[in-house]
């Protein structure tokens, strides 16, 4: 590789300090240029697609209960264990029933497995990033938690919420016939894989 | 009766004088600020214009720690003398014509003493503290004002050949009103060299090893807290002001500007102080720190040799040319 030196100041710029002013007028430019500053707490954050914020199990709207069918998919993917669900079966049906899920906040890395492997989108993350709290146990999240964190999403989207699609529940570059049928849906346009930005194994899958 | 105005008249030229040391920490902050693409201080007030009162009031209501180990007396000691000093000099600057506290004929061998005597308390308050970082923040700011402060006498010495008086109304008399008269053409070396030596002097940036934060966690005052800390920081930025008003009364011309303010006559004054403070403040936004043995050897290689050139040079022309 070849490395590009400054070529060597002559004696006229080094008695002019050329370099320093060169400094002094970027800094004289900068002090006119308009601050990035966002005053936070009045100003909120753009919320991008595919935002990952505070977790919540969708509130299924025939039976107002969770969709959770405790698979433990999302226990097993989950990369910092945050996740546990206790489950019996029921004799009659043969299905199986949620006797508690909880998700230890705290521990979450938010890498939004879970929600993706969900096979009936029981799961989100959703854009409410602000549930900071000054002990523990009210950042860990049970079924009651979970549900009501989806009840003031919920709220916050309004009437949106009946048409809102989650992008993490129709995983990118996965063939549609191998989804279950419950993540066939409609992901908004620029979150299709040619539309963004994808990282390199991505594009090399394509 | 002549001492009761004086200390009237002293009482609102420190009222004054603290007042803009506030706003002075505002300007800074919020031009730096803006230099880093920032906003600086928004909250306190309307864009943060209360924040430098919000902060006195805090550092007046902090808990004053003297640590176990310290030299209680001359630990307590070591602020007040460092802003002692500082208000002290303030007396003899002529803010317009006759606007001076005392109009005394030694009015610039005055202001070097006490700004040397401001370095006393630095290095007290490092000594006293009894901890490593204090003490290293002490000896260099020790060394480093003695080797600048050399630079910096030689290089008014000029001035004072130009103007034939060490009193500070004269110098700036001297140099008349018109804008071809400010010594910063005839004496440019000179100003170049006590600009620099200026800002080694008040210990900023890029000079400001004596409190630099990345080293020597705040240097001289790192065991200091609440108003003792603040004290340190008045301190400094009287200085900047003291050094801002020796640079606009022995170089450009003092009060005198292109038209006259009947209503406030400092008006250029001022002007021309806050210019410098506003050069002191980019400076600190741009440039990153001297080495230590980089910032000796430009003192003593570079700037004294240039300020006795200069001394030679000025004598000779003055000499020819009568």
């Amino acid at each position: 590789m070849q490395i590009q030196y400054k070529p060597k100041r002559n004696l006229l710029q080094t008695i002019l300090h050329s370099e320093i002013m060169q400094g002094m007028a970027f800094t004289l430019k900068q002090l006119f240029a308009k601050p990035i500053t966002r005053q936070y707490p009045q100003e909120k954050p753009e919320i991008k697609l595919g935002f990952r914020g505070q977790h919540a199990l969708v509130r299924d709207q025939e039976t107002g209960q969770s969709k959770c069918v405790a698979c433990m998919r999302c226990v097993t993917v989950c990369p910092s264990r945050c996740i546990h669900i206790r489950f019996h079966e029921d004799e009659d049906k043969g299905s199986r029933v949620v006797d508690s899920y909880d998700i230890e906040a705290l521990r979450c890395v938010y890498c939004g497995f879970c929600e993706e492997v969900c096979p009936v989108n029981a799961l989100i993350l959703t854009e409410i990033f602000e549930y900071a709290a000054y002990d523990r146990e009210s950042i860990f999240f049970d079924q009651e938690r979970l549900l009501a964190n989806w009840d003031a999403f919920a709220a916050m989207k309004g009437v949106a919420i009946n048409s809102y699609i989650n992008p993490f529940w129709r995983p990118r570059g996965i063939p549609e016939s191998v989804l279950t049928a419950a993540k066939r849906l409609d992901v908004p346009e620029e979150w299709t894989i040619e539309g963004q930005v994808v990282g390199n194994l991505v594009k090399q899958d394509q | 009766m002549h001492v009761l105005i004086l200390l009237i008249e002293i009482l609102i030229l420190f009222a004054i004088i603290m007042l803009h040391v506030a706003y002075a920490t505002y300007f800074e902050r919020k031009i730096i600020g803006h230099m880093q693409v920032r906003m600086g201080p928004m909250r306190v007030g309307w864009h943060g214009l209360l924040q430098p009162i919000a902060d006195g009031i805090k550092s007046f209501f902090k808990e004053d720690i003297v640590p176990e180990q310290a030299d209680v007396v001359t630990f307590r000691a070591a602020p007040i003398i460092c802003l002692t000093a500082m208000l002290t000099s303030l007396a003899v600057l002529p803010f317009a014509k006759g606007w001076v506290l005392a109009d005394i004929n030694i009015g610039l061998l005055f202001i070097f003493a006490m700004s040397s005597l401001a370095s006393y308390g630095v290095i007290l308050a490092g000594w006293a503290s009894n901890s490593k970082y204090t003490f290293l923040g002490g000896l260099r700011s020790m060394a480093q004002v003695i080797s600048y402060e050399v630079a910096m006498g030689l290089s008014l010495v000029g001035v004072m050949m130009l103007s034939g008086t060490l009193n500070l109304t004269k110098i700036v008399e001297a140099q008349g009103g018109s804008f071809a008269g400010m010594y910063v053409f005839p004496q440019i070396i000179a100003f170049f060299v006590f600009f620099i030596s200026m800002l080694a002097e008040t210990n900023r940036v890029p000079f400001d090893l004596p409190e630099a934060e990345t080293e020597l966690v705040s240097g001289y005052c790192t065991e200091y807290s609440g108003m003792r800390y603040a004290i340190f920081f008045m301190a400094e930025y009287i200085g900047m002001m003291v050094m801002s008003s020796i640079g606009t009364i022995c170089f450009l011309g003092g009060w005198n500007g292109p038209f006259e303010v009947a209503v406030f006559p400092p008006f250029w004054f001022v002007v021309k102080v806050y210019l410098f403070m506003f050069v002191f403040i980019w400076i600190r936004a741009t440039l990153p720190r001297y080495r230590y043995d980089q910032l000796m050897s430009i003192g003593w290689k570079v700037l004294i040799p240039l300020a006795l050139g200069n001394i030679v040079l000025t004598g000779f022309i003055k000499a020819f040319t009568g």
